[in-house]
């Protein structure tokens, strides 16, 4: 049978009574009660001196895959969907406005096509352009043409999502370029979204020209 | 990444007794501190006050007792199943008697519930007051008291042939 201690034994231990204010029946019980407590063992730990490198190396891996982590997450392409809940009248205003805008640009004198949306690269007379192809069924994509010697492995798409759609962005420069979408490795494919030319050999291949204000298909 | 090289520098040796006492090795004390100042810096973004750092960083440690703790009881691995149990032995200060008590108390400790272990630790290893350790893991100062007078008792029932 366990015999717990005295309420006031507990409070000694807890520091709140001496064993001199305990009653003379529990002082044997107290003393007892702190050679336990006594028996604590207080050494400080001292830890292998290697732990900080230990530490550090996990550290440093963790944030190396963390910048990739984000890395990919910034670079990777992804749908971004739009929802917009407008009043149909709100909605016909807002098209009548569009029209206006459109109108009076139009109308400017000297001013060119809106560029396509593309941004400047790094290298000199180059700009990026992006490439999307919808093949749901593609285990893998990629585009050639006249601005890497025709290669079907140079440039390949990454699948955005699950939705079927393939993207990837080019450096391109400056000029006039036929190119195609390689399927699987073997099967060539018109941009759908861009007029086709006949490339003399029974294929077609779609035309993209780069100027310095954006890109546009032929 | 060097400033937090300077706070494991820092803050490597503060809390390592707690953690050995709680897991009843230096090895998985050891192991926990690692692992608590790996997770911190993962983590260093949920670190509001970063003035707060030792307290964050404490809760994580404790986290990791716990769920260590945990781990070996669903493996049915007791704490003092190591041989390398942090009571020293044979200490050149004390008798034999007292090293032996003081070995029979490391071992009673394990068979404690983690929460009486831990307010014992807190309270006799490393000297804190009951409103310290409330400060430090959120318990009220009543409950505290509670879970130490029932570890008192259980202790004095493993304990009765060394005392």
């Amino acid at each position: 049978m366990s015999l717990g201690y005295h309420p006031l034994v507990k409070r000694l231990l807890d520091g709140e009574l001496s064993l001199a204010e305990l009653p003379p029946e529990l002082r044997a019980e107290g003393a007892e009660a702190l050679r336990l407590v006594g028996a604590v063992d207080r050494t400080p730990v001292v830890l292998s001196p290697t732990l900080d490198d230990r530490v550090m190396a996990v550290v440093r891996r963790h944030a190396a895959s963390r910048t990739r982590r984000t890395w990919h997450w910034l670079t990777a392409p992804r749908d971004v969907e739009l929802r917009v809940r407008v009043r149909p009248a709100v909605w016909a205003g807002a098209l009548a406005i569009a029209a206006g805008v459109a109108l009076l640009l139009a109308r400017a004198p000297g001013r060119a096509p809106a560029p396509a949306p593309v941004a400047r690269s790094g290298a000199r007379d180059s700009v990026f352009v992006r490439f999307v192809l919808y093949a749901p069924g593609a285990r893998h994509v990629a585009v050639a043409g006249t601005f890497n010697q025709w290669d079907r492995n140079a440039a390949p798409l990454m699948r955005a999502g699950t939705t079927g759609v393939w993207t990837t962005t080019l450096a391109l420069p400056v000029g006039q370029h036929q190119y195609a979408f390689v399927v699987d490795g073997e099967r060539w494919v018109a941009d759908p979204a861009a007029p086709a030319i006949d490339d003399g050999f029974g294929r077609r291949n779609s035309m993209v020209a780069v100027t310095m204000r954006g890109a546009h298909t032929l | 990444m060097e400033r937090y090289a300077v706070l494991v520098r820092r803050y490597r040796d503060r809390y390592a007794r707690y953690a050995a006492r709680m897991l009843g090795s230096l090895d998985a004390g050891e192991d926990a501190v690692q692992d608590a100042l790996v997770r911190a810096f993962d983590r260093l973004a949920d670190c509001r006050e970063p003035d707060k750092f030792a307290g964050w960083l404490f809760l994580i440690l404790r986290n990791r007792c716990y769920a260590e703790r945990r781990r070996r009881q669903r493996e049915g691995r007791p704490l003092d199943e190591r041989d390398d149990g942090v009571a020293a032995a044979d200490r050149p200060d004390g008798t034999l008697e007292e090293a032996e008590r003081m070995r029979a108390l490391e071992r009673s400790l394990t068979h404690l519930t983690a929460e009486q272990r831990e307010v014992f630790v807190l309270k006799h290893v490393e000297g804190l007051a009951y409103d310290e350790i409330a400060g430090r893991t959120g318990a009220t100062v009543a409950s505290l008291k509670m879970r130490m007078h029932r570890a008192y008792d259980r202790l004095r029932d493993l304990m009765k042939e060394h005392l």
